[in-house]
């Protein structure tokens, strides 16, 4: 049930099954094309920059044969879409947008039926254009789609076996389109969860712990209570907040409560984490396992181990979290920058003991989140606040609160050890991953931890095995989860196996690969980046890795220069096959942003805590890339339209640490196999 | 009560102790300018204050009484985007948005005190506001569009 199926103004429906199998019993209306000929796509999915409206827009006016602009995009709104499970994993465009082609497709079919009888045609004789459904020997003798659904409430069952439109009749899709909200985000317009406001709201400012697990033991908030402004300190349970009229009046108020707290003792620091991983490490899984090890190291010329260390690293999206609530004769509304509105309703009607149905989440634009904002505690917060006030709340975090209190990417250490032949073959590869993986969200590390673990070298003799350990931080999701993590540790080795056998890292690579996807997109970075073949280090800072995620192939080609132990990376050359690519422009953006993003985890990015308390929960201790560190990127997409689409959001952050540790070593000879690496610079 | 110039119009401000940014979000609703460090650092809450740019969770709505303070609100004229604005459109300079609006206002003053900056004085200019979904070169490339657009309209 959505919106669309029931609204009253009639068109044309397509109603199809929800959720991708997750709740096979359900249906929503996924696509309505209307009376006045415009057209509504609905889907669960929400919009934090990696452009999926824009991308979903494309996908439907093509397969409708319709301009872009006719197709508005509804979106992560609880009370309007199908039901989602939530936007992660670079999976909108091949699940979601897939289905809504399918529905667009299975309207454009029902539209020609529609023709048939009111143009007096068979459906071969009929074409559909520019929103119109015409003859195919007389153009002028046509019907526009509004006019076919006018005055009438048709509803179609969305066809899953529907035939789409082929890759070399595309008319929008794979052509770099600009945003359909461009003008919205320049003009200040769009409308992200720290500005909505609505009537009567009062602005909360949480009483947070002084460090992790302490406990609150006595308030006093006499004073604060008389602060100008404060409406009321409220006190439920674990949570304590000021309600003011305004921003400011809570915030100040919120400095004169006297909270007493029962800190924990004890707890480790950020330099404990690498004994923390391998003693309480835990349920090893193997992931691949391929011949045998014995046998490989056996007939190895040489042999190498090393030891990887990534620290924890702040996800840091530009809008801290924030969430207004309402409530309204027993029914909830929460807009909350979420990338999980529906698995939020589901904990706001648990923990208020209402049905789904009494709860509405609406994810406006989201600042960015890069998967930590899954993760959303300020949504109850603001709604039992709301409930306790009996009045809408604004609970909105600063950045310390964003950098303390939302969760991380999790640390892990990695120890390889490898076997190869003189003339660069590898013969055995052993790869055990220790991946922090408890806390808030931990019921999901096993699945971060493995992500990007395997390696796609075709090696005879592979154990592949990663544990799990306790986590000092609140693990959390980060783009492309442990892909990035496990991606460094092996392709930083491989440029060791590079330099013990005095080959070139690129030839290595090709040497060892022999999926052609792979090797395709290999080939393509270090031809358009000018590769050169030498043996490392060659002291021109030129480094290489690959990577797969979320079904996509990437490589990277980079190069830096070094200079009063500051890392400068000049420039980057990304090839990224990702199949079928809707919107060039949005796959190359993410492609970018994932470098630079990537380019901070390898060289500044960790996140310090001591005490139970984060150290540098701010942007003057915790640095992030600036214009001024932003390399030149040169995009190749060589995706084959043919090829179903895989995800672009994620694959090209994989290799970009691991080339840049080895540019680093190609200039310098330092090899660094701890990030970040500019702490460890001599 | 103080008066205050805000793209264009006049307003009383009830509370000259007032941060500027809460006044322009939570007392105008002026939204576009956004909160992002309260610190200074990031640049997303960038407004001009007589054509220089100023970091408005810095400040108050007193200190700036005087000037006339343009928000990323007041830039289109008459319906038409700034040449800034429309750059960023086309060279598709974003993604989530939520820095874009801080970005547009300091391209802007940086446009207004040198028509046609070198990519490495964008670059200094720009270090001070922050773009995690790491959309910088395209950055550059809307406010080296831009400053061609502008500088070819005023020769």
């Amino acid at each position: 049930m959505n919106e669309a199926s029931q609204s009253p103004k009639g068109g044309l429906s397509i109603v199809g099954p929800v959720g991708m199998g997750f709740l096979p019993q359900q249906t929503a209306t996924w696509l309505v094309v209307r009376p006045d000929g415009s057209v509504t796509a609905y889907a669960g999915k929400v919009e934090y920059g990696q452009g999926i409206r824009t991308g979903f827009a494309m996908e439907v006016a093509d397969e409708l044969r319709v301009p872009p602009s006719s197709v508005e995009v509804v979106l992560g709104d609880t009370d309007r879409v199908p039901w989602d499970w939530g936007t992660a994993g670079s999976q909108s465009t091949a699940t979601v947008g897939l289905q809504l082609r399918k529905a667009a497709a299975t309207a454009r079919q029902a539209l020609l039926e529609l023709a048939t009888n009111r143009l007096d045609l068979p459906v071969t004789d009929l074409a559909c254009g520019e929103g119109r459904v015409v003859s195919r020997s007389d153009a002028d003798h046509g019907i526009s789609y509004g006019e076919l659904v006018a005055r009438q409430s048709l509803v179609r069952d969305l066809r899953d076996d529907i035939e789409l439109t082929q890759a070399d009749e595309f008319e929008v899709m794979s052509t770099a389109t600009q945003r359909v909200d461009a003008v919205a985000r320049v003009t200040g317009r769009s409308v992200y969860s720290q500005d909505v406001a609505v009537p009567g709201m009062l602005f909360a400012k949480v009483l947070r712990p002084p460090s992790f697990g302490a406990k609150l033991v006595d308030l006093d908030s006499s004073v604060a209570e008389g602060m100008p402004g404060v409406a009321q300190v409220v006190r439920d349970g674990d949570l304590v907040a000021v309600l003011g009229e305004t921003d400011e009046q809570a915030e100040v108020a919120a400095k004169v409560l006297r909270a007493q707290w029962d800190e924990k003792a004890d707890q480790p620091s950020h330099w404990d984490v690498p004994d923390i991983l391998l003693r309480t490490a835990r349920e090893a899984e193997t992931t691949q396992e391929v011949g045998s090890l014995e046998d490989g190291f056996r007939t190895a010329d040489g042999i190498l181990e090393a030891t990887y260390y990534i620290p924890y690293v702040s996800n840091m999206p530009m809008e801290p979290r924030a969430a207004v609530a309402q409530w309204q004769e027993g029914r909830l509304t929460v807009w909350a920058g979420t990338q999980r509105p529906f698995g939020i309703r589901a904990e706001l009607a648990q923990h208020f003991e209402i049905d789904e149905d009494s709860v509405r989440v609406i994810a406006p634009e989201i600042g960015g989140g890069f998967g930590g904002k899954s993760f959303y505690t300020v949504a109850a917060e603001a709604a039992r606040l709301a409930k306790a006030a009996g009045q809408p709340v604004r609970v909105a975090y600063s950045r310390a609160e964003e950098m303390t209190w939302s969760t991380f990417r999790p640390a892990a250490l990695i120890e390889v050890k490898s076997g190869f032949k003189s003339d660069g073959t590898i013969v055995a590869w052993d790869f055990r991953a220790y991946h922090a993986a408890s806390g808030p969200t931990g019921q999901i590390g096993r699945v971060r931890g493995r992500r990007g673990s395997e390696t796609p070298y075709a090696v005879q003799n592979v154990k592949v095995a990663v544990s799990f350990s306790d986590s000092p931080l609140a693990a959390g999701s980060y783009r492309s989860l442990g892909g990035a993590v496990n991606h460094f540790a092996r392709e930083a080795h491989i440029d060791e196996i590079a330099e013990a056998v005095g080959m070139d890292p690129v030839e290595l690579r090709l040497r060892n690969l022999t999926h052609p996807r792979f090797r395709r997109v290999l080939e393509t970075a270090a031809e358009r980046f000018g590769w050169s073949g030498a043996k490392p280090p060659s002291k021109r800072g030129v480094g290489v890795a690959i990577g797969l995620d979320v079904g996509s192939y990437a490589a990277t080609c980079v190069q830096l220069n070094v200079l009063a132990s500051e890392v400068k990376v000049l420039r980057v050359t990304a090839a990224l096959d990702c199949g079928l690519t809707v919107n060039p422009e949005g796959a190359a953006n993410q492609v970018e942003g994932s470098i630079v993003m990537g380019m901070g985890t390898a060289l500044y990015e960790a996140t310090d805590f001591e005490g139970g308390r984060v150290l540098n929960a701010g942007f003057t201790r915790y640095r992030v890339p600036r214009i001024n560190d932003a390399p030149t990127i040169d995009v190749a997409l060589v995706g084959d339209p043919d090829t179903p689409s895989t995800g672009a959001g994620e694959p090209a952050i994989v290799p970009i640490a691991a080339a840049i540790a080895n540019a680093v070593f190609d200039l310098t000879g330092e090899r660094h196999r701890e990030l970040p690496i500019q702490r460890h610079l001599r | 009560m103080v008066s205050i110039h805000v793209n264009g119009q006049v307003q009383q401000a009830p509370d000259r102790d007032r941060n500027l940014l809460s006044y322009l979000r939570y007392d105008l609703g002026l939204t576009g300018t956004k909160p992002g460090c309260g610190e200074g650092l990031c640049g997303a809450c960038t407004v001009l204050v007589d054509g220089q740019a100023l970091r408005a969770c810095q400040t108050t709505v007193g200190a700036v009484a005087g000037g006339s303070i343009t928000t990323i609100e007041g830039l289109a004229q008459n319906g038409a985007l700034h040449p800034v604005q429309q750059a960023f459109v086309d060279e598709s300079a974003m993604q989530c948005g939520y820095c874009t609006p801080g970005f547009i206002m300091a391209a802007v003053a940086l446009l207004s005190r040198e028509e046609r900056p070198s990519s490495d004085q964008i670059r200094e200019a720009l270090a001070e506001n922050m773009c995690r979904c790491g959309t910088y070169q395209r950055i550059q490339r809307a406010i080296d569009r831009a400053a061609r657009v502008m500088g070819g309209a005023g020769r």
